[in-house]
């Protein structure tokens, strides 16, 4: 291949395929690749290798964490408990005069009592062990039907969640609680939506409003379905993923359309212990891809990678985008 | 939603539920890791909990200028060189390596494993992180030391090197590379 007939050397497309090039020289790739039938099949075999090379793959076995970690862990945060409560500037202090002996002493109360708070907090909010299994149905579910009406439609704006189809969850999965007209569907997720190896997976707290737009009501919904319905009939986590796995194999459930994404801008939300309400934002739905395809994580860049799919059965990669505005148009918190 | 680097600085601040997610995100990509490059599972397992306590261990030190997934295969490289040079002691005096590990392996993976030990070992090293722990040109050249269009090229070599191999071995056994050739819809390929 020739610089002369290609603008664009076979590393640099390489480098394209790998989303490594800068915006400019990528625009130039891919013009040229539109017209190239040699660079075209270049393109396909790097393609094809990436994918040869996926057949290697390796089996971890599942294991929780080892018990040397656990007490690497423990005496790690022993210590920095510790270090916290004991000052040497505050014993140096407690040498100088009376009162400053009466003022550490002071400080020195209000430093215990602080941290008696926070490790009784750290206690409730010990994410690892606080929802080990999943509550009573009774729990997830909102009674008030037209509240769970209205924190799903608070995840769009009016002029999208008016006519939106909205979903309740009720004994046996979620139902339709009103019909729409525009291919949107709101409602609201519970804390199986989160990745399964999450200490929330179960915290019944978790009310998630979101408005699929009419691609991922298609693609994306049926997955929360799906969960949905496991649970409820008590499937186990592990049942749960082989089902979701078979699901993809069998072509019962897919992978997201093209444009598919929904809005998450409600401030009724609460996604989890961590994060609270959150800030309001959109998520944006692909088969696997790499995340620095879209830059996401990277310093600076608005765009994050949801993890909320990342290593479980579905193949699929999530992005998020936050916004200024909650869904009534009042000013969010700066992330 | 939480990212690797607000994990590990929540982690810093003795915050054990972020280490533990941290744990459930990394565990499995450092097994793989390490596998891949020893072939011995129960090494494999070993090291990548090795990596966690020496996470744990310089919990401190972490500096958020640097993304946690390059933070901690720097430190996996770090053990893979230590248990490489441990073997070469091992087998100048008169020791050898274990064997590695084929059992219940499937055909098309070890084909793949064979293929990729014909490559020079750091251009093997350089692909491997490409397209198994999914780095960036730059995470590349940071953990290697070397420039970024080092990366490049010699990635570059690597694949065509590669897809040559896997060529001239497909015409002596067309099933088994179309048998690798099949999608697999967990896994990431390039996009």
């Amino acid at each position: 291949m020739s610089t002369n007939r290609h603008p664009i050397e076979q590393e640099e497309l390489m480098a394209y395929l790998d989303g490594e090039l800068p915006t400019d020289q990528a625009t130039e790739a891919l013009s040229h690749l539109e017209l190239c039938p040699e660079c075209q099949t270049l393109v396909a075999d790097f393609r094809d290798l990436s994918q040869e090379l996926m057949a290697w793959e390796v089996e971890s076995p599942e294991v929780g964490i080892p018990s040397q970690i656990n007490a690497a862990l423990g005496e790690r945060l022993q210590k920095r408990e510790a270090a916290k409560v004991s000052s040497p500037r505050l014993e140096n202090r407690v040498m100088t005069s009376r009162w400053v002996w009466v003022g550490a002493l002071a400080i020195v109360c209000v430093a215990v009592g602080l941290k008696l708070t926070l490790t009784s907090r750290n206690r409730n909010e010990d994410r690892s062990t606080a929802y080990p299994s999943m509550a009573s149905i009774e729990q997830y579910l909102m009674l008030d039907r037209n509240a769970e009406i209205a924190m799903a439609r608070s995840a769009a704006p009016e002029a999208i969640s008016d006519d939106a189809k909205i979903l309740v969850l009720g004994w046996r999965g979620y139902e339709t609680a009103i019909e729409g007209k525009n291919g949107f569907v709101c409602m609201v997720e519970r804390s199986w939506m989160s990745p399964f190896n999450s200490a929330e997976f179960w915290n019944p707290k978790v009310h998630v409003p979101l408005c699929f737009n009419p691609a991922a009501a298609r693609s994306i919904l049926p997955l929360t379905i799906k969960r949905t319905e496991m649970v409820l009939v008590g499937l186990s986590k592990a049942q749960m993923i082989d089902s979701i796995k078979a699901g993809f194999d069998n072509k019962e459930l897919q992978t997201p359309e093209p444009g598919a994404m929904c809005y998450m801008m409600s401030r009724a939300g609460y996604l989890n212990d961590a994060l609270g309400h959150y800030v309001p934002h959109l998520m944006f739905y692909f088969p696997l891809t790499d995340k620095s395809s879209w830059g996401a994580d990277l310093p600076d860049s608005p765009v994050t990678l949801n993890p909320q799919f990342q290593g479980g059965p579905e193949p699929i990669t999530e992005f998020v985008i936050p916004v200024g505005k909650w869904s009534d148009g009042t000013a969010a918190p700066v992330m | 939603m939480t990212s690797d680097e607000a994990l590990m600085l929540e982690f810093q601040g003795g915050s054990r539920a972020a280490f533990e997610e941290l744990f459930a995100r990394y565990r499995k990509p450092l097994y793989g890791f390490f596998e891949r490059r020893l072939n011995n599972p129960d090494r494999a397992e070993d090291l990548a909990q090795e990596t966690f306590l020496a996470v744990i261990r310089a919990a401190s030190r972490y500096e958020p200028r640097a993304l946690v997934r390059t933070y901690l295969y720097g430190i996996a490289l770090k053990l893979l060189a230590a248990e490489r040079r441990k073997f070469l002691t091992s087998s100048t005096s008169g020791q050898s390596a274990p064997e590695p590990k084929t059992d219940g392996t499937p055909e098309c993976a070890l084909w793949v494993r064979q293929a990729m030990e014909k490559l020079d070992a750091p251009e093997r090293e350089i692909l491997m992180l490409r397209e198994y722990e999914q780095l960036s040109y730059s995470d590349i050249a940071e953990l290697l030391r070397i420039p970024v269009n080092t990366v490049r090229s010699r990635l570059f070599r690597s694949r065509l090197a590669l897809k040559s191999y896997l060529e001239s071995e497909a015409k002596t056994k067309p099933a088994l590379r179309a048998s690798t050739a099949q999608p697999h819809p967990g896994r990431r390929g390039m996009q």
